[in-house]
Formats: structure tokens, C-alpha cells, sequence
């Protein structure tokens, strides 16, 4: 389906400290029109009908093999696209080609054919902003109903005109009984938007041949709550902070507002002081023990069938970390306890409680797990059912952008946490968790060793904090009370969220809210995996696929 | 042990004459409401409140506590709340078989406690084909599965349908030459025979129960029969998960309770079928009158197991579920079956 011949991807750029653009111009030649400094990166711009050419260059002959994020807008004289690349080994490497696009009629050249994952990528800029791309596969409308009017982030959009979808309107799928047309004995299924197994509202168009599944196409869009669209309108100093919590609500949702704090920290230049960063570095481990808790409990849903022992167990041990959550920062679910230059406050009164209680959860977590060994790993029909099921090879993971324990799983060694490090993570003593299964069984013991890890860096971080000086616990710096970040500045910033790469990609326009707020979600990215994985496996394994996948519909549709 | 089947002894209470067909007629309808009556209040006792505490008490919850002691009235507040509710009868279902699916599938397991001998009196027929026609009656559910699964117009029931039948029939065939073991040993397909049979002792106090001389036929038929009732780790044909709830995905109300209720009469059946020929029937220490106790015990017993696997252990895969049951169960159980009738042959 791409380009890609079998290349070892050279060194073209790479120096000592950082990547040396002139090289990787050098290397495109008439190509690049254009330079552009993005905070992150140097934005290459180039020619809408040379994206495939240029982008397929970039990957085999320069290595950007991570298409991370496509983010599309609509400027007052274009439209523009920017396909944000790094590269899996070292992500800090990083380039964007922007590529505009006429006003009157955009369209460029998709880039389908080089990075698979731009397809989806593509058809939500399409779908949002209303640039045609040449060449996709299969452009249609991702979030939105087939039958939507307009493109609701481009600038003539009419916001007040209410549009309603009637089930009559939208294609029913219950109308007729559709086969896949080129074998008669193949049945369609619709698997959700409301079943017990797509953890959420999804919506799997799924084509059996008997018991196997023969097609599968995710249906997304019915949890799309205009999430950027909403960060749009809010002021950076605080307005945004509580939305990043509804993203990821497994109970990541600190993560999630470091995604953004990272970003936007970035951007004003606003430095974090040490304790507070300590502070959000163990309160994001604390929050990604509560997502994998949340992935396992609902993996073992699916395998297992019921809400079973597993599950259970999974929620009360998740329950103490809630708890623990909830002390620090007054919420369960919804924290909004980072602010842009530090957290919200200290850690609660008395200090000694609270770390005990902390201690606590760490001194039981092996038994737990141990226990959760015992009757998830090492039963014989849970590996049955788990090993060699759902194979996802490190080159598919790379194609579609997979990160996270689902890239791990597949032995891809990439980490934020590690390989652009934010935070307190370098100074602290822990490691990044790979298993080369490739199967669901890799995926779910990835998950578990993972919150082993935590576990060690909320204990590293619990003796910094009880040791910090007391007249030093500095939790915020200094930050104008309204934030207006240098016009036409552009920024793509990622964490290593619980389920992957979250990205945020904003574009200020001297005002104190972004001009744009583009939100790269890792589920969205991991799901494209879905097809690959379940292709002729049976009903159950593709089942537990998409659990082992741990899709949260909030990020996925946003 | 053997005592008069209950009909005759209803009648002798009445003081009516058991010789003439009449009375033996009306006293065989009351024996059957009763037998009926007592396996109801069984599955009463553990659809809407037993089965949520086991549940629970595997996964470290409370359940129903609120209503009466122990939760205990949750009971009548089920079967108020679930036959008030509406009865969705969706488009296109072909409703005389989709009608009479869930009747088919609560009273056939019902039928085949007519020949268990629950001690203490209870028993209402003792035919000398006793065990063939426990299992043949217990099958019939499989028709009411096909019937339900074809005739509600749902591509996930029909899956379940389609499923519950591959499952039963990889089953049931190691279900029943594993009970043909026993009948090599007991010498009679009679219920009341294989009881009397198992009445001696094996070593010191250990009583001479085929689960004790067979454990292997005793395991062997355990899983089968967690499979025909299709609890974990072989509930393939609701699949929850999967297939929604598979066979049973579009009734509601009424015939979603006679479902319901059908699958737990029929746990409790295999319940009844292992205390039988395999665990001495209504066997147990104390006087003979106490059967009754001893058989209900030990059909609990196997009702907590079914409930045990549900909580503990995952689901296998249909094909997984085929290949178990025809290359390892089949195999097995001839292989068992082969072997008692060659050592019956020669010690007997």
C-alpha cells in the first residue's frame, strides 16, 4: 500500500545537539519553497501536489518514520496542512512539512499512500476543515454524519445554524441486509454503537464469514464533543485546563492536562519549578496505574465474559488510587489540579497521612499484582484465548502511528517519558517496559509491568517530596494573569499519556486564546489498527483485540 | 433406601385406593407439583438472590442487602419488577416458534426431575430407562435454543443459536458415555438402582459413591456438564461480550424470565443427574428421612461450582470449544467408557 521499499533509513541531519535542517533541505532540494520555525521543529513548506514525494523521501531516505499528527486549518488567504513526522527511534527529532493549500478550491495531495495513518488523519481534516486530498483512499466524513453541511472549523461556517441528524436522514444500517458483494455467504454484523464490547459508543461495520471476521471498518464520531473547537475558545491562563480531563476519562485525565500544560508552558516559556514538578510527575504515575487498572479490568471483561472476580479486583485496587487522587487534588474524575506554571497546591495536610497512605498502596500493589498474575497470565485458557491472537507487527504499529503499551506490545521501544523528557522522569531511576509478543497477551502483560513502574517512580518521587525543604516547596511560578502568547507562533508538544503519544498542536495569534488547538490523540491513532489485527480471526479474538487496544471513545472522537 | 414412588404414597395419605389408574393419575399430578414446585422455589431462591451473593462473595462485593434479611425479599421484588415490564415482540420474529421457545426450554429440564430419587420419599416415577430419559429430556433445551435463535430475526441470535447447538452436541456425547460408565457399573439404567448401588462403602468410612470409585468419570462429566448448561468457561452461546446475549438477545419480560428460569432448573438438573450417579442421591449420614437435606446440598454443591467457574475463569473460543470437545472429551470419555466395561468384565 506505500511506497516503502526495504531501506535502512540513514542518518541525513543528524548532529550531536539535534537535527540540522540545512541538511534535510539539501536532501529535498526545489521541494522545500519555504522555511517556517515552529517551537518544536523547522515547518518545511512545499507544494500540495508533491506531498507523497517528498513525504516518502523524508521516510526512507532521512528515517521520519512516525507520522504523529496531521493538523489542518484555514488561514484568512489559505488553507494548511501540517503533517507533524519524528522519528520511533528518537522522537525529538522532529519535522514539519506544511503544506498549503488554495482558498477557493483547497485540496493537496494525500499522504495515505506513504504513512497508512494519515488516512484517518485526513479524512478528519477533511471532515472538520474541508480540504480534499488527492489520492486518498477513501476520503469520507469521520466524525461528523455523512450527511453534515459544511465543515464546521473552516471560517464560513455558520456556528449558529443548529443541524440536526435524524436517524432517517443518516443512513440506516438496519435497512437492508448487507453482504460483502463479492462472496454471498458472508453476513453483516453491526457491532455497536451499543454493545457490551466496544467500551463506549463504537460503531464496528463488521463482515463475518461464519464465525470469522471477514471486514471490519470502526464507525467513529458518536462521542465528538467539538473538544477543539472548545479549547479554542477558552483563554489559555485557564479556560482550557479542565478539558483535557474529559479526553482520556479512564482516569488519565492528569496526563491529559500536562499534554496541554506541556504545550502551553512551552509556548509562553514559562519554566515549572522542581517541586511542582515532582508533584506532576508522581500524580501522572498515579493516574496512568488508574487507566492500565481500568484497561485490565475491561480486557479481562472481555476475555472472561462477565464482570467477573478480575474486573472486580481490578476496581478496588484502582478505588485506592482514586482515593489517594482525591485527597491531592479535592476530585475523582474531572482533577483540573495542573495550572500553566505548576499544579493547583501543595500536597493535603498532613503531609505524613498522606504519604503513608501512598506508601501503603505501594507496599500492596505486588501482592495484587501477583494475584492478578495468578488468575489472568498465568491461566491456561486466558493464554489460550490471548496468546497469538491479534498480531500487530512493529512495522504496522510504525505505519499507523500506534504508540503507547499497544506499540510496546509490538516491541516498538518508544516512551515519551524517556525519549523526550519532560517532567522529573530523567532524574528518576525506572525503566520503559517492551514485550516482543505482538499478541494480546504482550499487550496486557506490557500494561501490568507498567504500573510495576509506576509504582517505582511514585516511590522515588514520595521520598523527594518527603525530603524537600519546607521553606523550597514552591508549586507555581510566575505567570501573567492573562497569558498572550507572540503572534503566529506554532508549537507540537506530546506526552507519553496512558494510552500513547498525546499531542497538542496550537497556533497562537497574539490574542489570549489559540488560534488553533489540534488535539492528537493516541487512541485514535491505535485504533487504525483494528482492521489490520482482526483480519479473519475469529468473533472473540477481535473482541479482545479491541479491548487489548484500550480505545477511550472520549480521546478517539474528542 | 428404596421406598415407594410418590404418587403411591400420596395416595395411601389420602387414603384412596393406589391400584386404581384415576387416583394414580390425579396423585401423580400432585407428586409432579410438587416436585415442580420444590425445584421452582429452588431456582427462585437462587436466580434473583443466591447467585448475586455467590457472585459477590467471589468478587469482593456485598449485593442485595436492602430488602428483608440478608436481601432476602429482592426475590419478590424481581418477579414483580421483570413481569411488569413491557413484552417487546420485535418485527419479523416467526412468532408460533419464537413463542414457544422460552416454554420449551423452562419445562423441558423441569421434565427430567420426574425420575431423580431426591430421598426422603420424593421421587416421583422410576422407570427402568431412568438415566435415558433424564438426558434425553434435558436436550430438548437445545431445540428451544435452535428455535429461539432462528425465529427472533437477530443476527446475533441466530449466531447464539447456531452456537448452542455446536456446543451441545460436542458435549452431550461425552456427557452421555461418561454416564453409560456408570451404568456398566450399576448394572441398570434404573434411578433408584444406581442409588442403591452406590449405598455400600469403598474403604473405611468412604462410601462407595461412583465420584470415588470413577474420579475420572467424575471430572470428565463435571466440565461436560458445565458446558451443557453453558456456564463459563463454556457460555459460548450468550457471549455476553460477543454476541450480545446470543440466543436470548430479543426477549424481554416474561419469556426473557422463562429463559432465565429454564437455564437454572437446568443447572440444577445436571445438579440432580452428578447427586444421582454420582454422589450416592439423597445419601448422606443421619436417618433416611434427611435425603432430602443431603440431596439438596449436594445439588447446591454443584450449582456454587458452576458459579465458581463463572467468576474465575475466561471464556474459550468457539473453535477452542469444538476441538475440546470433539478430539479431547470424546476421546476420553470412550477411553473411560472402554476401560470400566473391561474392568466390570473381568472383576465381575
Amino acid at each position: 500500500m506505500s511506497l516503502e521499499k526495504p531501506s535502512t533509513p540513514t542518518d541525513i541531519g543528524v548532529t550531536e545537539d539535534g537535527i540540522d535542517y540545512d541538511a534535510l533541505a539539501e536532501l529535498l532540494g526545489g521541494h522545500v519553497l519555504d522555511r517556517e520555525q515552529h517551537i518544536n521543529a523547522e515547518g518545511f513548506v512545499i507544494r500540495p501536489d508533491e506531498v507523497q514525494q517528498v513525504l516518502s523521501t523524508l521516510k526512507e531516505e532521512a528515517g521520519f518514520d512516525h507520522c504523529a499528527c496531521v493538523t489542518a486549518q484555514e488561514y484568512d488567504d489559505r488553507y494548511e496542512s501540517i503533517y507533524h513526522l519524528r522519528k520511533y527511534d528518537d522522537p525529538t527529532q522532529e519535522l514539519s512539512v506544511v503544506v498549503p493549500s488554495p482558498k477557493d478550491d483547497p485540496h493537496n495531495e494525500s499522504a495515505a499512500r506513504v504513512y497508512d495513518t494519515a488516512s484517518w488523519h485526513e479524512r478528519e481534516a477533511y471532515d472538520l476543515v474541508g480540504i480534499d486530498y488527492d489520492d486518498h483512499p477513501d476520503l469520507r466524513r469521520i466524525l461528523l454524519p455523512e450527511t453534515w453541511q459544511g465543515h464546521p472549523l473552516s471560517q464560513d461556517f455558520n456556528q449558529d445554524q443548529p443541524q440536526i441528524v435524524t436517524l432517517r436522514e443518516n443512513a440506516n444500517p438496519l435497512q437492508e441486509d448487507k453482504r460483502s458483494e463479492d462472496d454471498p455467504d458472508t453476513m453483516f454484523v453491526n457491532i455497536g454503537p451499543h454493545h457490551p464490547a466496544t467500551h463506549g459508543v463504537l460503531h464496528v461495520k463488521t463482515v463475518l464469514d461464519g464465525e470469522q471476521v471477514a471486514d471490519v471498518d470502526p464507525d467513529i464520531g458518536y462521542l465528538h464533543r467539538c473538544e477543539e473547537q472548545m479549547c479554542e475558545h477558552g483563554t489559555y491562563r485557564h479556560q482550557i485546563m479542565p478539558y483535557p480531563d474529559r479526553w482520556d476519562y479512564s482516569g488519565a485525565g492528569i496526563i491529559n492536562e500536562w499534554a496541554y500544560a506541556r504545550a502551553a508552558e512551552d509556548l509562553a516559556d514559562i519554566e515549572v519549578p522542581e517541586y511542582a514538578q515532582i508533584i506532576r510527575t508522581m500524580s501522572a504515575e498515579l493516574c496512568r496505574i488508574t487507566g492500565h487498572m481500568l484497561a485490565l479490568g475491561t480486557f479481562a471483561l472481555d476475555v472472561f465474559g462477565d464482570f467477573t472476580a478480575i474486573f472486580q479486583y481490578a476496581f478496588r485496587d484502582r478505588e485506592v488510587v482514586q482515593n489517594i487522587l482525591e485527597d491531592l487534588t479535592g476530585q475523582r474524575l474531572m482533577f483540573n489540579y495542573l495550572r500553566l506554571g505548576g499544579v493547583a497546591w501543595d500536597l493535603p495536610e498532613p503531609r505524613e497521612e498522606f504519604f503513608e497512605k501512598v506508601r501503603d498502596f505501594l507496599d500492596d500493589l505486588p501482592y495484587k499484582l501477583e494475584e492478578y498474575h495468578d488468575l489472568i497470565t498465568g491461566n491456561e485458557i486466558f493464554q489460550m484465548r490471548c496468546v497469538d491472537t491479534g498480531n500487530l507487527s512493529p512495522e504496522t504499529v510504525k505505519a499507523y502511528g500506534a504508540t503507547g503499551p499497544v506499540a510496546r506490545g509490538s516491541g516498538v521501544d518508544y516512551d515519551l517519558r524517556r525519549d523526550d523528557p519532560y517532567g522529573y522522569y530523567d532524574e528518576l531511576d525506572w525503566n520503559v517496559v517492551t514485550e516482543s509478543g505482538c499478541d494480546n497477551f504482550s499487550r496486557v502483560l506490557v500494561r501490568m509491568r507498567e504500573v510495576e513502574e509506576s509504582a517505582r517512580i511514585i516511590e522515588q518521587c514520595i521520598d523527594l517530596l518527603e525530603q524537600w525543604p519546607e521553606d523550597d516547596r514552591e508549586i507555581q511560578a510566575n505567570v501573567p494573569r492573562t497569558l498572550r502568547p507572540d503572534p503566529d507562533e506554532e508549537i507540537y508538544r506530546a506526552v507519553e499519556g496512558a494510552k500513547g503519544e498525546l499531542g497538542i498542536y496550537i497556533r497562537s495569534d497574539g490574542t489570549d486564546k489559540p488560534a488553533r488547538f489540534k488535539i492528537r490523540s493516541p487512541c485514535f491513532s491505535n485504533l487504525q489498527t483494528l482492521p489490520e489485527m482482526v483480519q479473519g480471526e475469529y468473533i472473540p479474538d477481535m473482541v479482545a483485540s479491541l479491548g487489548s487496544l484500550d480505545i477511550i471513545l472520549g480521546e478517539v472522537d474528542r | 433406601m428404596q421406598s415407594a414412588p410418590l404418587p403411591e404414597t400420596l395416595a395411601e395419605l389420602a387414603g384412596l385406593n393406589p391400584d386404581s389408574t384415576p387416583v394414580m393419575i390425579v396423585m401423580s399430578l400432585i407428586g409432579a407439583a410438587l416436585i415442580g414446585s420444590l425445584m421452582m422455589t429452588n431456582t427462585a431462591l437462587a436466580g434473583p438472590w443466591a447467585k448475586r451473593k455467590i457472585t459477590a462473595a467471589f468478587t469482593d462485593r456485598i449485593a442485595v442487602d436492602r430488602i428483608g434479611p440478608f436481601g432476602l425479599l429482592i426475590i419478590a421484588a424481581d418477579s414483580v419488577r421483570l413481569l411488569s415490564k413491557e413484552l417487546i415482540i420485535p418485527d419479523g420474529v416467526d412468532r408460533p416458534a419464537w413463542d414457544l421457545a422460552p416454554l420449551l426450554i423452562a419445562s423441558s429440564a423441569l421434565l427430567g426431575f420426574a425420575v431423580i430419587p431426591m430421598g426422603s420419599g420424593l421421587h416421583l416415577a422410576d422407570p427402568e430407562v431412568g438415566l435415558a430419559y433424564v438426558f434425553a429430556t434435558a436436550s430438548i433445551a437445545s431445540v428451544g435454543l435452535v428455535m429461539a435463535g432462528y425465529a427472533s430475526n437477530n443476527k446475533y441470535s441466530f449466531l447464539g443459536g447456531l452456537r448452542a447447538v455446536a456446543q451441545n452436541v460436542a458435549y452431550e456425547i461425552p456427557l452421555i458415555l461418561t454416564g453409560a460408565s456408570v451404568v456398566i457399573f450399576a448394572g441398570s439404567l434404573q434411578m433408584s438402582e444406581i442409588v442403591a448401588a452406590q449405598s455400600q462403602t469403598l474403604v473405611g468410612p468412604i462410601p462407595s459413591w461412583y465420584a470415588f470409585v470413577n474420579p475420572f468419570a467424575f471430572v470428565l462429566f463435571m466440565i461436560a456438564n458445565l458446558a451443557e448448561v453453558g456456564r463459563n468457561p463454556f457460555d459460548i452461546p450468550e457471549a455476553p461480550t460477543e454476541i450480545v446475549a446470543g440466543y436470548q438477545t430479543e426477549y424481554s419480560s416474561v419469556y426473557f424470565v422463562l429463559i432465565y428460569l429454564g437455564e437454572f432448573i437446568h443447572i440444577f438438573l445436571g445438579g440432580a443427574i452428578i447427586a444421582t450417579i454420582f454422589l450416592g442421591g439423597p445419601a448422606g449420614p443421619g436417618p433416611a428421612a434427611l435425603g432430602i437435606v443431603w440431596f439438596l446440598i449436594k445439588i447446591w454443591g454443584v450449582f456454587l461450582f458452576t458459579q465458581w467457574a463463572r467468576s474465575a475463569v475466561p471464556r474459550v473460543r468457539i473453535d477452542q470449544l469444538i476441538e475440546i470437545g470433539w478430539k479431547g472429551m470424546l476421546v476420553l470419555s470412550l477411553a473411560n467408557l472402554l476401560l470400566t466395561a473391561v474392568i466390570v468384565g473381568v472383576v465381575a
